[in-house]
C-alpha cells in the first residue's frame, strides 16, 4: 500500500533526510539537539534504575520539573492549536497561512510532553488500563488526560486532512480539535484549581490563566518557528501575518499582566495565612520577577508596544526570552502551588518548625526535562523534512 | 517474609545490564546514602496464615517489664502487642517494645562464643565453640586465682538490670565468691532509694492514679517511662485531676503537661526543698498530727531548718526559683496533701548533695502525711513466690570490695566510679585482675569513659556477655553471646504495689542463632570452673584444708557438693522447672497454668479482671487495692472524725520500717559511724555555681531509647537519628550558632564534637543531650559513631555517701567549630 | 457496614512515638524518613527562657483523617482510592498508577509513596491487618500509654466513642475545608 496516497509525504533517502545546509546556525541546532537528546536518554537510564530516587521529589512537594515541564508543552501545544484555529476556524486572513505548520507544531508537542510525563506517572500502562475501566469521573487529571488523548485524535486528523488539502473536514477536525483542546487545557488549570488544600491555587485562576497563556505560549514559539524557517527574510504574507501575530501577542500580555495584578492584589489582600504569605513569597522571588515578568512578557512587551508590533526581527529574539519565561511561569506554577506545608508541626525533634516546603531539581529531572526539547527540535526537523509545512502560494493561502 | 519485588528492583536487574556506563555514575546523582541504609532494614508482615501463634512474654528493652503478646508465625516474630493482664503495665508497649522484634532480627547480633584475636580493644575475634569458650576463661582464672591465694574479690564483675541479672550474680557473687561487685545502683538511682529507705523505711511508689499534687523534679516521665507511673499521671494532668509541678532546668516533654514548670539551677533541687520545708514549718500548714504520731525527732529537724535559715529568699539565690513561686508551691502542697507527693525520682544521680536531697524529700513528703496512702507514696503488697536458693560457699580468702570507705554506705553493689577509680589509681589494697560483664555497657554507660577504657585494659581477662557488640564487648577477651529476651525463659518474677501480680517472660521463638540464656552460661561456667577452682581453695583457703583434714574422698566430694562448691548446682534446671516450683509452690498448679497460659497471674485474677472501656481495665476493684499496708492503732480521740477529713486518716500511727519505726528525721548513727550529716543541711563546699560564660552539662533519658542499649535498633533510628546539642538560643546567636551547626564541648576530662539545637527549653548556662549515643564499635552497623557519648566529657565525680555518680557537677566550655 | 472513626484525648500525649513503631509493625511499613502513616506533630514552644508558655506547645498525634467527603478520592483519576464498607478511605494498589494527584489533594499530608509497589499509600486504620483479623482496636490505638486513642463505629449510638463525642467537646483538623474528617480531637 502506498502510503503517500493516504497521507503526502516527501521521500528521503537516509543520505537526504541527514543533509542540511551547513551553517554555523544550523551546525550549532544540530549538536544541540543531539546533546539535549543524549542528556534526555541518560536521565531516563538512571530514572529506570532508580525510579523516584532520581528525582528531588519528596512527600511534601510531590510534583517537580517533569510535571511543569509536561505543562510547558501542552501548552505550546494548545497554543498553537489555538492560534491555528485563528486562522482557519475564525477565519482571520492573516494567520490562515500558518495552518500546517502550527498544527503539525501542536502534535509535535503534545507528544514530546506525554514522553515527558511517561517517566513521571509511576504506572503509565495501568493508567491506560484503569482509566477506562475504573475511570474517576470527578478527577481533573482523568478529564485532562481523556481530552488530551481525543485531542490528539482530532489534530493528527485535522493535519492529516490540511496535508491531503480536504478543507471541509480539516475545518471540522480543527474546529473539533479548538474545542477539546480548550476543554483539556482549562481542567489542566482546573487540576491545580480545584485543589481545596491549597488555598493559593484553588479558584477560577488557573483554568482561566492557562488559557490566555497557552496564546502567549503559542505566539511566541509561531515567531520562533516563522523566524528560523525563513532566517528573518519574510516573504510578505508572512511578514504581514507577523505584524498581526505582534499586534495580538502584545494585547494578550497587556491582558495577562492585567491578570497576573489582580490576582497578585487579590491574594495578598487581607493577609489571608497560605495565601498571601505565599504569594508574597512568590512576587519577591528572582523566578518570578526575572523569569516570568522581565524575560516572559516586559521584554517582548516593550518591544511590541515600541514598535507598534513592526519589529518582527526583535521579536523573534525576544520570543527566546519569551519562552525562557514561560518556562518559568510553568515551573512557578507547580512549585508555588506545594509551598505551604499541610503540616505546620515538627513531627521529629532536632529540626526547625516547617517553614515553606523546598524543593530542588535533581540533575535527572533537568536532563529529562531540558532534553526533551532536543526531542522536540529532532521530530520538527523530521515534519519539516517529511511534510511541506508551507502555507500554498495562491490566493486560498492554506 | 519476602517485601514485594517492585518494578525497581526488577528492573535494577535487567537494566543493569544494558545500561552499564549508566549506573555507575548514576549512583552519584543519586543523593542521601544514610537513608537507604534504614529503609533497607525490612519489616515482618503478619500474613494471618492458620499457623499464627500468640505467646505471652515480658518485654526487656527497659526496666519496666511490661506484658506483651508475641505474635509468631512459622517461627517469625511478626508483632508485639499489649497483654492487657498486667497491672503494672496497663495495657500498653510503649515505642521500644513495639521495637523488640529489631532487637531480635538485628543482623548485627552476637551469634556464637568469641575469643580475642587481636589487640584487646582492637575489635578482632575468631568463632569459638562455647567448650573452648568457657576452656579459656577457666584457664586464665585457674591461673589468677591461683597467683592471688584464692582471693576470690579478684575476680570483679558487673551487670545492668535485667530479669535474669540475680541468676548471674548469684553466680559471681555467691558462687565464684567475688565482693568486687558493681551495678547500675551507683549510676542510677542508688541515693534516691537509699535516701528514702533509711527516712521511710521504703522507697515506696508514687500513687500517681490518685495524687492531686505532684512536684516532679528532674524526672522526666514523659520520655523517662516508668510503669504505671507513666500511664497514671499524664492521663491526669492538664486539669483532669492531678496538678503537676515540673521542677528541671529544662523545659522536657514532662514540662509540658505541667500546671508550673520551675527552670532549676542545675544541682540546687536540696535548697528548693529546705526552703518549701521552711515555709511549711512557718505556715504550720503541715500535718501536725501525723509528725507527732508517726515522725521521730521531728522537733529537732524543725529547729534546724528554722534556725539555719532556709528561706524562699535563700533559696532564690542560690536555685533561681522566686520566693513567691516557693512559697506557693509549699502551701498549695500542704493544701492538697496526704494526696500531694514529691516525687522520688529514679535516675538521680546529679550532685554532691543527692543524698541529703532525698532525705529532705521524704520528709517534706512526710510532712504532708502522704505515706502509705492513696494518692501518696505507698509500698503496697508484693505477692510472694516460692524460694530457690543456691549454696553458696564460704571463700575465707575473698577479700572485703576495694573501693570500701571511699564513701559512707558502700554496698553491695558498689560505687561504679569509686571502685573503677581504685583499681586504675593504685590504690586497691589488692589487685582486680578479672573482669566480667553481663548486660552492661560500661564504656558508655559511665562517666569518664577513658578511666572505664584503662581499667579494662588492666584486666588479665574481660568476659562480656551480651547480645550485642557493644562499646565493652570490643574490649572483651572472651564474648558469650546471650539469648534476646524473646528466645528465652527467665525467672518468674513478682511485682509488688497497689495492684500486686506476677508475671512470667515466656520463649516466643527459638534461638536463632548458637547463643544461650544466662542460666545456661552459668551452668556450663560452672561445670567447666567447679573442680579446678576447688582446688585453689584447698590449697590456700586455710579453713577448707581444716574443714577437709582427714576426710576421705568420698566424703570430700560430699562436703564438695553440700557446701555449694558445686558452682553449677542451682543453675542445672530448666528455667521453666525453676519457674514452676516457685509459683505452684504457693499458689497451686491451676495458678501455673494460668500464668503459663496468660503469662500473668494473682489470686481472684478471673473475679478481678475486668474490661472497662475499649482501653482500659480493672485489675483491682477499688476496695481490694493494696494502698495502705502498714499495720497501725488508731488513735482515738473524741474531737477527731476520721471519716470527714482525709488529712487525720493518715494520722493511724503507723510502723515504719526504720530504726525508729517512724519517719526517721534524724539519723543520728549514721553521722557518728560515718561522719555523714544526720539531718538535710546545705552545704556551699558541696555546691559549684556555674562560672560566668561556661555550662554545666547534664545528661538524661530518651523516650524511644533505653540509655546504649537501643542504639542500633533501625526502628528507633527511624524515630530519632542522633542526640544533638541542646543550647540556649540567645547564647547561640551570639556564638553564631545556628541549628545543625558543629559545636565543640569541652570538659576537664575530655572534649566532643556534636550538632546543636538551638532551643528556648534550656538556660543560658545549662547544655544538655541524650545519652546513649556515640558508639565506638564498628561492629554495630547503624549506632557507630551516631551521634555523641556523653561520657566522654561528664566528670567522674561521687557523692560520698552512697559514692553514687554526680553526673550534673560537670562545667564545660563550648565554643563552635 | 460501620462508619469508622477515631476521638483522640490528645491532652494525654506524651509524645512518645509508640503509635508511629506500632503501626510500622503491624503494616510492615518501610523505615525511612518520609515513609509514615501517622505522627505525633509538635507545636514548638513560645515565649523566651524562662518565661514559656506551657500552654502554647502541645502534642498531636495525627494520621490520614478518614474524610467522609474525602479530595484525595475526589480527584484520583483511576479510582484507585475509594471508600470501603466502613467509611474508610483505601487505596488499591492494583489501580494506582503513581500520579500522586490525591497527595496534592490532601490537605493532611497523609500520604506517602511505598518504595516497594510504587504506589500511594496511608493509614488505612489496619482495615486489611487487624480490623480483617478479628480484633477490634488499631495498632496505634493499643500500643498507646496513655490511651489517647478510642476507635470505634460512630454509626453506632451505643459505642464508646459515639458516647464520648456526646459528652465531651471536640473539634477536627482544617473543618473549614469541608473534607468532613473523621478524627476528632477531644478538648
Amino acid at each position: 500500500m502506498d502510503l503517500n496516497k493516504i497521507l503526502p509525504y516527501n521521500k528521503h533517502t537516509v543520505k537526504s533526510f541527514f543533509s542540511f545546509d551547513f551553517t554555523v546556525l544550523n551546525i550549532f541546532m544540530f549538536l544541540l539537539s543531539i546533546g539535549l537528546v543524549t542528556a534526555m536518554f541518560y536521565g531516563i537510564g538512571v530514572y529506570l534504575i532508580h525510579g523516584h530516587h532520581a528525582y528531588g521529589v519528596t512527600r511534601s512537594h510531590a510534583w517537580g520539573l517533569l510535571i511543569a515541564m509536561y505543562v510547558f508543552f501542552v501548552v505550546s501545544s494548545t497554543g498553537l492549536c489555538i492560534m491555528s484555529s485563528l486562522g482557519h476556524v475564525f477565519n482571520i486572513k492573516e494567520f490562515q497561512i500558518i495552518g500546517k505548520r502550527a498544527i503539525a507544531g501542536a502534535i509535535i508537542m503534545i507528544l514530546t510532553g506525554f514522553a515527558v510525563i511517561a517517566f513521571e506517572i509511576g504506572h503509565p500502562v495501568r493508567m491506560v488500563i484503569y482509566n477506562v475501566l475504573t475511570p474517576g469521573l470527578t478527577s481533573a487529571i482523568w478529564w485532562m488526560g481523556t481530552l488530551y488523548g481525543l485531542y490528539l485524535f482530532f489534530i493528527i486528523l485535522e493535519f492529516f486532512f490540511l496535508n491531503n488539502k480536504i478543507h471541509k473536514y480539516s475545518k471540522i477536525f480543527g474546529l473539533a480539535g479548538l474545542i477539546v483542546g480548550l476543554a483539556a487545557h482549562s481542567n489542566l488549570g482546573a487540576v491545580f484549581g480545584f485543589l481545596v488544600s491549597r488555598p493559593v491555587a484553588n479558584g477560577v485562576f488557573y483554568p482561566l490563566y492557562f488559557i490566555l497563556s497557552a496564546m502567549v505560549t503559542g505566539s511566541y514559539l509561531l515567531f520562533l518557528m516563522y523566524g528560523w524557517r525563513y532566517k528573518m527574510k519574510f516573504p510578505p504574507e508572512v511578514e504581514k501575518f507577523m505584524i498581526t501575530l505582534a499586534q495580538v501577542l502584545g494585547l494578550l500580555l497587556a491582558i495577562l499582566m492585567f491578570f497576573e495584578i489582580w490576582r497578585a492584589l487579590t491574594h495578598l489582600y487581607g493577609h489571608m495565612p497560605e495565601r498571601a504569605d505565599i504569594m508574597l513569597h512568590m512576587i519577591t522571588s528572582k523566578n518570578f520577577l526575572i523569569g516570568e515578568v522581565l524575560l516572559g512578557m516586559l521584554i517582548p512587551f516593550v518591544i511590541i508596544v515600541y514598535s507598534k508590533g513592526r519589529a518582527i526581527k526583535a521579536m523573534v529574539y525576544a520570543s527566546i526570552t519569551g519562552m525562557i519565561g514561560i518556562f518559568w511561569m510553568r515551573y512557578d506554577l507547580v512549585h508555588d502551588t506545594q509551598l505551604a506545608p499541610m503540616l505546620k508541626l515538627k513531627i521529629h525533634e532536632y529540626v526547625a518548625a516547617p517553614g515553606l516546603v523546598e524543593y530542588t531539581p535533581t540533575a535527572v529531572e533537568w536532563m529529562i526535562s531540558i532534553g526533551a526539547i532536543g526531542v522536540a527540535f529532532m521530530w520538527y526537523y523530521a515534519a519539516d523534512k517529511f511534510f511541506d509545512l508551507d502555507h500554498s502560494t495562491d490566493n486560498n493561502g492554506q | 517474609m519476602k517485601t514485594e519485588i517492585s518494578r525497581r528492583r526488577f528492573l535494577q536487574g535487567s537494566a543493569a545490564l544494558t545500561i552499564v556506563g549508566v549506573s555507575g555514575a548514576a549512583s552519584s546523582l543519586i543523593e542521601s546514602e544514610e537513608k537507604a541504609k534504614i529503609s533497607d532494614y525490612g519489616l515482618n508482615k503478619t500474613q494471618w496464615s492458620d499457623k499464627l501463634q500468640e505467646i505471652s512474654t515480658l518485654c526487656e528493652m527497659c526496666v519496666n517489664k511490661c506484658a506483651a503478646i508475641a505474635r509468631v508465625e512459622n517461627g517469625v516474630l511478626t508483632k508485639l502487642n499489649p497483654n492487657p493482664l498486667f497491672p503494672k503495665s496497663r495495657n500498653m508497649l510503649c515505642a521500644r517494645g513495639n521495637a523488640g522484634i529489631q532487637a531480635l532480627d538485628d543482623p548485627d547480633r552476637l551469634k556464637y562464643p568469641l575469643i580475642r584475636a587481636g589487640e584487646r580493644g582492637e575489635g578482632k575475634f575468631t568463632r569459638v565453640t562455647w567448650d573452648e569458650a568457657y576452656e579459656y576463661i577457666k584457664d586464665k582464672m585457674v591461673k589468677i586465682l591461683d597467683e592471688e591465694k584464692d582471693n576470690r574479690s579478684a575476680i570483679g564483675c558487673c551487670a545492668g538490670e535485667g530479669m535474669a541479672e540475680h541468676t548471674y550474680t548469684s553466680f559471681m557473687q555467691g558462687k565464684i565468691g567475688t565482693a568486687n561487685f558493681v551495678n547500675h545502683s551507683s549510676i542510677c538511682l542508688a541515693t534516691t532509694i537509699g535516701g528514702y529507705t533509711l527516712t521511710l523505711g521504703g522507697y515506696g511508689q508514687a500513687d500517681l492514679e490518685n495524687a492531686e499534687y505532684v512536684i516532679m523534679a528532674g524526672a522526666n516521665r514523659a520520655e523517662a517511662i516508668v510503669t504505671p507511673d507513666t500511664m497514671d499521671l499524664f492521663k491526669r494532668t492538664k486539669g483532669r485531676g492531678a496538678k503537676l509541678v515540673v521542677v528541671d532546668p529544662r523545659f522536657t516533654n514532662t514540662a509540658s503537661h505541667a500546671d508550673t514548670w520551675l527552670p532549676i539551677e542545675v544541682g540546687t533541687d536540696l535548697a528548693f526543698v529546705l526552703a518549701l520545708t521552711y515555709v511549711a514549718l512557718t505556715d504550720e500548714s503541715y500535718n501536725k498530727k501525723f509528725a507527732k504520731e508517726n515522725m521521730s525527732d521531728f522537733e529537732t529537724y524543725k529547729e534546724h531548718v528554722i534556725s539555719n535559715n532556709y528561706t524562699p529568699e535563700w533559696a532564690e539565690d542560690i536555685t533561681g526559683i522566686k520566693a513567691e513561686e516557693i512559697r506557693k508551691v509549699s502551701r498549695d502542697f500542704m493544701a492538697h496533701a496526704p494526696r500531694a507527693i514529691y516525687y522520688q525520682g529514679r535516675r538521680t544521680a546529679w550532685s554532691l548533695q543527692d543524698y541529703q536531697l532525698r532525705r529532705a524529700q521524704a520528709i517534706f513528703s512526710a510532712m504532708g502525711g502522704g505515706i502509705d496512702i492513696k494518692g501518696g507514696i505507698i509500698f503496697g503488697k508484693t505477692l510472694p513466690l516460692g524460694e530457690h536458693r543456691t549454696n553458696s560457699p564460704i571463700y575465707d580468702n575473698a577479700e572485703v570490695r576495694i573501693e570500701k570507705g571511699k564513701a559512707a554506705l558502700i554496698g553491695g553493689s558498689g560505687s561504679w566510679i569509686a571502685w573503677r577509680n581504685t583499681i586504675i589509681d593504685g590504690t586497691a589494697p589488692y589487685p582486680v585482675r578479672a573482669f566480667f560483664a553481663y548486660k552492661q555497657n560500661p564504656m558508655l554507660s559511665v562517666p569518664n569513659t577513658a578511666k572505664t577504657k584503662q581499667m579494662l585494659e588492666k584486666m588479665d581477662l574481660v568476659v562480656v556477655i551480651d547480645t550485642m557488640p557493644s562499646d565493652t564487648v570490643m574490649m572483651a577477651d572472651v564474648v558469650l553471646p546471650e539469648s534476646v529476651y524473646l528466645e528465652r525463659e527467665d525467672p518468674v518474677k513478682t511485682f509488688g504495689g497497689a495492684e500486686p501480680s506476677i508475671a512470667l517472660r515466656k520463649k516466643v521463638v527459638d534461638a536463632k542463632y548458637d547463643t544461650k540464656p544466662v542460666i545456661e552460661i552459668m551452668r556450663g561456667l560452672g561445670e567447666k570452673l567447679s573442680k579446678p577452682l576447688f582446688e585453689i581453695s584447698k590449697k590456700y583457703d586455710e579453713s577448707l584444708q581444716e574443714e577437709l583434714e582427714g576426710l576421705t574422698e568420698e566424703e570430700v566430694l560430699e562436703y564438695y557438693n553440700e557446701n555449694g562448691y558445686d558452682l553449677a548446682d542451682g543453675y542445672r534446671h530448666s528455667q521453666e522447672t525453676i519457674n514452676h516450683h516457685m509459683v505452684a509452690s504457693v499458689y497451686g498448679e491451676e495458678a501455673w497454668k494460668t500464668l503459663r497460659e496468660k503469662g500473668v497471674f494473682y489470686p481472684d485474677m478471673d473475679k478481678y479482671f475486668k474490661k472497662k472501656s475499649v482501653n482500659a481495665y480493672q485489675y483491682y476493684p477499688e476496695h481490694k487495692k493494696s494502698y495502705s499496708m502498714i499495720e497501725g492503732q488508731l488513735i482515738n480521740e473524741p474531737y477527731h472524725d476520721t471519716c470527714v477529713d482525709t488529712k487525720e486518716i493518715s494520722v493511724l500511727k503507723k510502723e515504719f520500717r526504720t530504726a525508729t519505726k517512724k519517719v526517721a528525721c534524724v539519723l543520728s548513727n549514721l553521722e557518728k559511724k560515718k561522719g555523714v550529716p544526720s539531718m538535710p543541711v546545705w552545704n556551699d563546699e558541696l555546691y559549684t555555681p556555674t562560672p560566668k560564660g561556661k555550662f554545666k552539662f547534664i545528661t538524661g533519658r530518651h523516650g524511644q531509647f533505653t540509655q546504649s542499649a537501643t542504639a542500633n535498633n533501625a526502628l528507633l533510628i527511624d524515630l530519632l537519628s542522633e542526640n544533638y546539642l541542646w543550647i540556649n538560643k540567645r547564647i547561640a546567636k551570639e556564638k553564631d550558632i545556628e541549628l545543625g551547626d558543629m559545636v565543640e564541648v569541652e570538659s576537664s576530662i575530655g572534649k566532643i564534637q556534636i550538632k546543636a539545637y538551638p532551643t528556648e527549653k534550656i538556660g543560658p548556662n545549662v547544655l544538655f543531650f541524650v545519652h546513649g549515643f556515640g558508639a565506638e564499635s564498628s561492629e554495630l552497623t547503624l549506632a557507630h559513631q551516631r551521634g555523641v557519648n556523653d561520657n566522654l566529657i561528664i566528670e567522674d565525680q561521687y557523692e560520698n555517701t552512697f559514692g553514687s555518680a554526680a553526673m550534673h557537677e560537670t562545667i564545660v566550655n563550648l565554643r563552635r567549630v | 457496614m460501620a462508619r469508622y472513626g477515631m476521638a483522640l484525648d490528645y491532652k494525654s500525649c506524651i509524645n512518645c512515638k509508640a503509635c508511629e513503631s506500632a503501626c510500622k509493625e503491624e503494616n510492615g511499613i518501610l523505615l525511612g524518613a518520609d515513609s509514615h502513616r501517622i505522627w505525633v506533630g509538635v507545636k514548638e514552644i513560645e515565649g523566651v527562657f524562662p518565661d514559656l508558655s506551657i500552654g502554647s506547645t502541645s502534642f498531636e498525634p495525627s494520621q490520614c483523617q478518614q474524610c467522609d467527603n474525602a479530595p484525595c478520592q475526589e480527584v484520583c483519576p483511576t479510582n484507585a482510592t475509594y471508600y470501603d464498607d466502613n467509611g474508610v478511605v483505601r487505596v488499591n494498589p492494583d489501580q494506582c498508577i503513581l500520579c500522586t494527584y490525591c497527595m496534592q489533594a490532601c490537605p493532611y499530608d497523609a500520604r506517602y509513596i511505598d518504595d516497594r509497589t510504587l504506589t500511594v499509600d496511608k493509614c488505612n486504620f489496619c482495615s486489611d491487618t487487624r480490623l480483617m483479623n478479628g480484633e477490634t482496636t488499631t495498632a496505634c490505638q493499643a500500643t498507646c500509654p496513655t490511651k489517647v486513642r478510642i476507635f470505634g463505629d460512630l454509626d453506632d449510638p451505643e459505642s464508646e466513642i459515639s458516647q464520648v463525642l456526646k459528652a465531651r467537646e471536640h473539634h477536627t483538623l482544617k473543618t473549614h475545608l469541608g473534607t468532613k474528617p473523621k478524627l476528632y480531637y477531644l478538648t
